[in-house]
């Protein structure tokens, strides 16, 4: 077990180092980011001085090995540029230090810190609607199934995987918050109560999917375990069908819709971002997009960062969980 | 036996699916018939009362959000709109666009030689934290705004003073032009003469901040620190700021100017403008500009909303760069070509309301802007083909030419150009690229033969257009500002002329030459002045488009308490 934890965790390693190399060199191949940030206005000499705070005019590989922190700092806005003795101090990622976001002059921890919680709030709370509407709807359509319920349950499941959120999101928001008035028309509130107010329509609109998913998976698993022998025996002792549709079929068709949710994470963030832009929910989808869009380096390779090692820390956590859930798995095999 | 309940649930089946059927008939004809509509006309209206008075809440909102607080890094509209709010300058400018004092008691006494400008402040002006403003502190914000250490994009605009330059890389430690020479004097030198210089002085770059709090601030928490927590001079404090959520601003107490405005100001970010416009037309939100294309072209129309609502040009120009290095467009003529073949009608039409046809570089508003130009670029098939037949192309450009575009709004305008050009024998071959890119490459000189290109003014001076975007000094290896490489020594000399001349008549005229040449040479074929559009509730007063800044909130004050109303005041039929 120890050894399977530790090579996978090596591979997520190597896995997000390639991934930040890449994403640090692509961005430079996308443009310069001293223009995209400064704009169209920027005089050459703006440029020139941008580039010289920010280490830009360094050879890239310094400014690479800078950026994780194994050569000296290259950017002049930081502290640790010149520290108090006249020396040169590092100041990257290996020293917890992800830079300052060019365009919002402030550091990039700050800027992420501001927008995670509320992405994990929608994320989150959109979880929750695509387990209770998922798994309510598939458990029905098993229970009933054949019948006009299972048949409506499945033709919903059809319609909410098909539909995308740039579809189902403005339909919502001009229907429920524009004309009826009953959700709030975009935005994020001021307090946390507020907040999840504000989260409902978009965390429905991003369940959509994942609860079509959920329900078409439970609605087969429930089918498959109600043949089961074991559940036999339970109807054939007299238990009431409710405890043994709870107890014995649900419990056990619950394990691959478990592990899909774990899988569905990193889908889920990124289904994010375009939830986000629609309703105007200032999370981290929406800083990615405007940092693509203004080459904002130092938020894009955090953002990077961040994704890759939660990726791939999910991964690894998702298959202990399902060994230690599961005894017949064993993961040195 | 078994055949008779099967044929009864059958039966069954049939009968409670024509029920179910008709009930949902039932239900969505009522559904239908009972759905709310959209509002038609403002859903609030004002107290009617005829004096301002201050109170209440204004909101509103924009579709990016706020980078800084810091007015000396703030470069982009949303922070400057912010910064508004909370900072005021020596100088700043009126509804007309015209120069007047602000924080100084009156225009600067300028010398003869046009070098030297010597500002005195009003009395009673305050910092948020309620200390007084001094010559001093509008020193000490300068010499931080020109510092190596803060690094502000606003340096290239304050190089002309004295020993900026040696200040700002270390070499000095005060800049030699800038002297206080009393508690609410205060003297700038300049090394050459130069009329921009008031406009830089009344960017948001040059607007003071207290010194105590900005040290304190920065020893405690870094340099950023001060970017979200800002103390200045302006109308309205900084309240709360949920970081890309909004902004609060809480109207002080103890500015110098006593109009009256609301309590408090809401700055929603991140409100696409969708979602701005439909919250708008419900009442959420109290003034909103540039609405979505769908609500822009229903409020247009809308006579509910025509008394709340105004269009004005914005200091822009938009045009299609025409590389004078490159062939074909180091020909004169082809230039001359292409800026009479463009029918600029068709955009005016394509998105009515959005666009207005340019004829030269220079917005309606600035002066020495001429509506009859002589040498103004308008379409005239005839006389571009006569450009073309002088250009030695009479069947048309024996290749095609490459125009970069930088999205799909750009690919749709430029397919209409196609059609245009093609009339002359151009054909265009499209080359689409993200910004960056196309930032980087149309700056490097021989690279992109034309490319879509504009400009909006940092400041209200036409030198602002025309020395930056023309200039051959804009030219650079890299990152040139003269994107279209275009190199005129009698431009440049007028240009050199202008920019330091002290009498207001001749400045004006020397650009309206300038003018001239930039229409008939033809860098650039001129498309559009674009138009923003603004609507706001009928409780809000005192509002205008500004013509130098976009969102000028700070004059406003609310007619509370509102009242709603029902939609049926706004129906044909009531009205007839």
């Amino acid at each position: 077990m120890i050894r399977f934890i530790a090579q996978r965790a090596l591979w997520g390693f190597v896995v997000v180092v390639s991934v930040v190399t890449l994403v640090f060199f692509l961005i430079f191949v996308a443009g310069d980011p001293a223009v995209t940030v400064l704009g169209p206005q920027a005089r050459a000499e703006q440029i020139a001085d941008f580039n010289a705070k920010k280490g830009l005019d360094r050879p890239m590989v310094e400014q690479f090995f800078s950026y994780l922190g194994i050569l000296p700092c290259v950017r002049k806005d930081s502290p640790k540029y010149e520290r108090e003795d006249g020396s040169r101090g590092f100041c990257g990622v290996l020293q917890g230090d992800l830079g300052e976001s060019y365009s919002h002059h402030e550091s990039v921890a700050a800027v992420i810190g501001f927008r995670l919680p509320r992405t994990l709030l929608l994320a989150s709370m959109a979880v929750l609607f695509e387990l209770i509407i998922g798994l309510t709807a598939g458990v029905i359509a098993a229970l009933r199934r054949n019948r006009w319920s299972d048949t409506l349950i499945m033709f919903g499941t059809f319609v909410g995987i098909s539909l995308p959120t740039y579809v189902t999101g403005p339909i919502a928001l001009l229907v429920f918050s524009f004309l009826l008035g009953w959700f709030p028309f975009g935005g994020y509130g001021i307090d946390p109560l507020d907040h999840v107010y504000h989260a409902l329509l978009p965390a429905l609109i991003l369940a959509i999917a994942g609860a079509a998913t959920y329900a078409r998976v439970m609605r087969g698993e429930l089918i498959e375990t109600l043949r089961h022998d074991h559940v036999r025996t339970a109807k054939a002792k007299g238990m009431p069908p409710s405890q043994v549709v709870l107890r014995h079929a649900i419990r056990n068709a619950l394990l691959p819709v478990v592990t899909l949710v774990g899988l569905s994470l990193p889908f889920l963030v990124g289904g994010a971002i375009i939830t986000e832009k629609i309703f105007a929910w200032p999370g981290l989808g929406l800083l990615t997009i405007e940092s693509i869009e203004s080459l904002d380096a130092p938020v894009i390779m955090a953002v990077v960062l961040m994704f890759g090692v939660a990726v791939q820390a999910g991964n690894l956590l998702a298959d202990i969980a399902v060994a230690a859930l599961d005894p017949r798995i064993r993961l040195n095999d | 036996m078994r055949s008779t309940p099967k044929t009864r649930t059958r039966g069954s089946r049939w009968v409670a699916g024509i029920v179910t059927i008709a009930a949902a008939a039932v239900l969505g004809g009522w559904v239908i018939t009972h759905f709310p509509r959209a509002p038609i006309g403002p859903r609030f209206v004002g107290a009617d009362q005829e004096t301002p008075r201050s109170g209440g809440t204004l909101v509103f909102s924009a579709s990016s959000n706020i980078h800084t607080l810091d007015p000396h890094f703030a470069y982009d509209t949303l922070s400057t709109a912010a910064c508004r709010l909370l900072y005021d300058g020596l100088l700043d400018y009126d509804y007309e666009g015209k120069m007047v004092p602000s924080l100084a008691a009156s225009l600067p006494e300028v010398s003869d030689d046009g070098r030297v400008f010597r500002f005195t402040l009003r009395d009673g002006i305050k910092f948020h934290n309620g200390r007084e403003v001094m010559a001093e502190d509008i020193s000490w914000s300068m010499h931080r705004l020109l510092s190596e250490r803060i690094g502000s994009p606003g340096y290239p605009f304050f190089k002309s003073i004295e020993g900026a330059p040696d200040y700002h890389v270390g070499k000095t430690d005060v800049i030699e032009g800038i002297v206080v020479l009393g508690p609410k004097t205060i003297e700038f030198r300049l090394d050459e003469a130069d009329q921009t210089f008031l406009n830089a002085i009344a960017m948001p770059f040059a607007y003071p901040i207290a010194r105590e709090h900005v040290e304190a601030l920065e020893k405690a928490e870094g340099r950023t620190a001060v970017g979200r927590n800002p103390i200045g001079t302006g109308p309205f404090a900084l309240g709360r700021w949920e970081r890309g959520v909004q902004v609060e601003f809480e109207r002080f107490e103890d500015y110098w100017d006593p109009r009256a405005r609301p309590d408090q100001m809401v700055f929603l970010e991140n409100i696409s403008s969708d979602v701005a416009s439909a919250r708008f037309r419900n009442g959420g939100i109290d003034i909103i500009y540039r609405p979505s294309k769908v609500n822009r072209l229903f409020l247009r129309e809308s006579k509910a909303w025509a008394p709340y609502r105004a269009e004005a040009p914005s200091p822009s120009v938009f045009a299609l760069g025409l590389n004078c290095e490159l062939p074909p467009f180091d020909n004169i003529h082809v230039r001359r070509a292409v800026a009479f073949a463009i029918d600029r009608s068709k955009l005016e039409r394509l998105d009515p309301g959005k666009v207005i046809a340019a004829t030269q570089v220079l917005p309606p508003m600035l002066p020495p802007y001429d509506p009859d130009l002589p040498q103004g670029q308008v379409f005239d098939l005839a006389r571009a083909k006569e450009e073309m037949r002088l250009a030695g192309y009479p069947n048309g450009l024996p290749e095609p030419v490459t125009l970069w575009v930088r999205g799909e709004g750009e690919v749709q305008l430029a397919q209409f150009f196609q059609q245009d050009l093609k009339a002359i024998g151009i054909d265009i071959e499209l080359k689409l690229v993200t910004f960056a890119t196309y930032l980087k490459e149309t700056g490097r000189p021989r690279v992109a033969q034309a490319a879509f290109t504009g400009w909006h003014q940092d400041f209200p001076d036409p030198s602002n257009f025309m020395d930056i975007l023309f200039h051959s000094r804009s030219i650079h290896p890299e990152n040139s500002e003269n994107r279209s490489f275009y190199r005129n020594p009698e431009l440049d000399a007028i240009l050199d002329k202008a920019r330091p001349e002290v009498d207001r008549t001749v400045r004006l005229e020397l650009y309206a030459q300038a003018n001239a040449i930039l229409a008939a040479e033809a860098p650039w074929a001129f498309l559009y002045y674009p138009i923003e559009m603004f609507v706001w509730q009928p409780y809000v007063k005192n509002f205008r488009p500004h013509p130098v800044w976009l969102n000028e909130y700070r004059n406003i004050w609310l007619d509370l308490p509102r009242r709603r109303v029902s939609q049926s005041v706004y129906s044909p039929k009531v009205s007839r």
